[in-house]
């Protein structure tokens, strides 16, 4: 499913890089540890995680994960947006939790439906 | 072959990850993807990482090779005090300001571990820790490794055509043989032949020790130098240090002093010249603290001598558990510098093939005494007054000394360990194999730990340092001039990480039934044999000769003395 969908599906913000990226993604991995996001990313998953520092950037950047979603209404400074944007990535922030986006984000993927709450 | 480096800063998140970054950009050029760039990813963000978050700096180094992709990195920092829980999940000491950055999960050392088809971990407390991990480039691959492991040691009790570490050490010049067959006689395992072609060394047989080179007149044995890491000298401009047995400072430079030498070494860009011995010493003190807790195994036997070791795998097997679980001293001092240029100068070739297997680095240099003998030879010239780093220290005005690098600092060793009566001193092939027999037979009692070198005089007297053993115990007293305000030795001993084996090399064949038929036709055949030991075969005496026959190493005509029919040739 297409980001910008999976962000308008649960009411997530996104910051695109350009105006025309919107990368497919097939998997959710969500974490609070930069151990159990390296573990779990790969080229189609979307990084969903309640931390915002610029190791998440390089983690996504090193595994081809092609977009970012911070949990907990995390509001991304230009800190992040920066070099998410020099390399190409996604971002999005989700006003919910880290397990309730997480959940939210596979019920989309899964076809579920709407997940929109 | 590809290789790269890259330095990582201690508390520096902010460029944490760069590293293994630059690794990926080498890895895409190369066509590297999928699961393997995969799991490459995680291995070495993992292992930088652990750098950033407990080290004050370290290095990552890479090579791509032969299939594989080796990591390597190593740090200067805390090290590790229980790697047993630090490779379990979940457990970390990572700092506060570290665990809200969102690392401390303790998955780090797991993570690489998982992703890695090879996984070792070296650490010291309060020095540092080395990873290394390997991943095969190919998929698939490691499933098929542990099959080619077993494929490797089925070979050992197969008729001899495998080269093992020691013979790829160790370097013979046919044409140098004039047949005498000392060499054969000599040798403590049986390892060698001699044949119209000159000597030939069944390679599971061989320890490494130095003593075909001792016996032949000619030469005719060396230590090969162009094994892996073999990096020519000089390593000038480098912060290198340089590790080598007391008396390869003395002998091998006829006609200059000690203080000369470490002259010239300057000019070569070391800073710092170590001797072996002081790993020696520190491996002999941890000994003697193993074998005093209870429950050890005694005669406890440190690994002082990589041949002994060898020699212990293969011909006293009963001895393993014996030996104690430290690396050989010249793989220890490798590891003591986990960030600067080492070179080691390897007395023998079971050193060498020791030292040359222990590290994936550019960083880490092995040669031979002759090597740094050239090397010295090559270098750039030297102003001929001796001068000591001590009085270089006090006179820095002086022209010769400010025109000229200055001369590498020396390590004064520990105040000498006092021979206890519990402790038994040995070296010599003849003297070590005594030993061993000794102790196998239980006839040691009393004696807790066996201190052995298969060199007489230990790795000093080398033949291949030090034309005679007993000029090896001058190093000592001339170098002492040297060592006056030399701080002292900080070696210490480095846990072994691999278990030590039993070798297969004397086993006739690894299937229990063929190896009881082969056996019954040695005995046979060594009926006919005239019983002699002559060594006019070749082999040191009948019954190698016999099982040579029936091995198909050898032919049948070989005995001047007797004749074999043919339905006991193979």
């Amino acid at each position: 499913m297409k980001m910008r969908e999976l962000a308008g599906r649960i009411g997530a913000r996104i910051y695109p890089p350009s105006e025309t990226s919107n990368p497919e993604v097939t998997l959710v991995v969500a974490a609070d540890t930069a151990s159990g996001l390296i573990a779990g990313a790969s080229p189609q998953s979307l990084l969903v995680t309640g931390l915002a520092n610029t190791q998440l950037i390089r983690i996504a950047e090193l595994m081809d994960a092609p977009g970012l979603c911070l949990a907990g209404a995390v509001e991304p400074g230009p800190g992040l947006l920066e070099p998410a944007r020099a390399s190409g990535l996604t971002l999005m922030t989700s006003p919910y939790t880290l397990e309730k986006t997480r959940r939210l984000l596979e019920e989309c993927l899964r076809g579920v439906g709407a997940a929109r709450t | 072959m590809i290789s790269m480096s890259c330095r990582i800063h201690g508390g520096d998140f902010d460029h944490g990850g760069q590293a293994t970054r630059q690794l990926k950009e080498h890895l895409v050029r190369l066509g590297v993807s999928g699961a393997v760039m995969r799991r490459a990813m995680i291995a070495s963000y993992e292992a930088e990482m652990n750098v950033v978050i407990h080290a004050r700096t370290g290095t990552l180094w890479a090579r791509v090779g032969d299939g594989t992709l080796d990591l390597e990195i190593a740090d200067e920092g805390p090290g590790i005090p229980d790697v047993g829980l630090a490779l379990r999940e979940g457990w970390s000491t990572a700092s506060a300001r570290a665990r809200e950055l969102g690392y401390g999960a303790g998955l780090g050392l797991p993570n690489i571990r998982k992703n890695s088809d090879r996984f070792d971990l070296e650490t010291r407390v309060g020095r540092g820790t080395r990873v290394r991990s390997t991943i095969f480039l190919e998929e698939g691959s490691a499933a098929k490794a542990p099959a080619a492991a077993a494929s490797v040691a089925a070979e050992e009790g197969s008729p001899d055509t495998s080269q093992g570490p020691e013979e790829r050490a160790l370097a013979i010049s046919p044409r140098r043989c004039t047949r005498c067959l000392r060499c054969i006689f000599s040798c403590p395992t049986g390892a060698l032949r001699v044949h119209a072609d000159g000597p030939i060394l069944r390679a599971s047989l061989c320890v490494g020790c130095t003593e075909c080179a001792s016996a032949c007149a000619r030469t005719a044995f060396g230590i090969r130098e162009d094994l892996r890491l073999k990096r020519e000298l000089p390593v000038t401009g480098q912060d290198a240090v340089l590790v080598v047995p007391r008396a390869c400072l003395l002998s091998p430079f006829a006609g200059r002093s000690a203080a000369a030498v470490l002259n010239a070494l300057g000019g070569l860009g070391f800073s710092e010249v170590r001797f072996t011995e002081e790993w020696e010493d520190a491996i002999r003190g941890e000994a003697r603290l193993l074998a005093s807790r209870p429950g050890a195994p005694v005669p406890l036997i440190p690994p002082l001598c990589p041949a002994v070791a060898a020699l212990v795998e293969s011909r006293f097997p009963s001895l393993i558990p014996n030996l104690a679980m430290m690396a050989f001293p010249l793989d220890a001092a490798g590891e003591e510098f986990p960030l600067r240029p080492v070179v080691l100068v390897a007395a023998c070739a079971a050193q060498l093939a020791s030292a040359s297997s222990s590290s994936l680095t550019d960083r880490l240099t092995v040669t031979t005494p002759a090597g740094l003998c050239a090397a010295l030879r090559a270098g750039a010239p030297r102003p001929q007054t001796p001068w000591s780093a001590a009085q270089a220290e006090r006179a820095p005005e002086h022209p010769a000394a400010q025109a000229a690098a200055p001369a590498p600092a020396l390590r004064a060793p520990r105040p000498p360990l006092a021979q206890e009566a519990h402790e038994l001193r040995a070296s010599g092939v003849r003297d070590v194999l005594r030993a061993l027999s000794a102790a196998e037979s239980g006839a040691l009692g009393g004696i807790t730990v066996l201190n052995l070198h298969l060199c007489a005089h230990g790795c000093s007297g080398s033949p291949f340092v030090t034309p005679d053993p007993f000029l090896s115990e001058l190093a000592g007293p001339r170098l002492q001039p040297l060592l006056a305000g030399a701080r002292e030795t900080d070696a210490c001993v480095l846990r072994r990480s691999a278990p030590y084996r039993q070798r297969t090399g004397m086993r006739l064949s690894a299937d229990m039934a063929s190896a009881i038929q082969a056996l019954g036709r040695i005995d046979e055949l060594l009926r006919r044999l005239p019983g002699r030991d002559c060594g006019a075969c070749g082999a040191p005496a009948c019954a190698l000769y016999a099982e040579d026959v029936v091995m198909g190493r050898a032919g049948s005509a070989s005995c001047p003395h007797a004749s074999l029919t043919p339905e006991v040739s193979p």
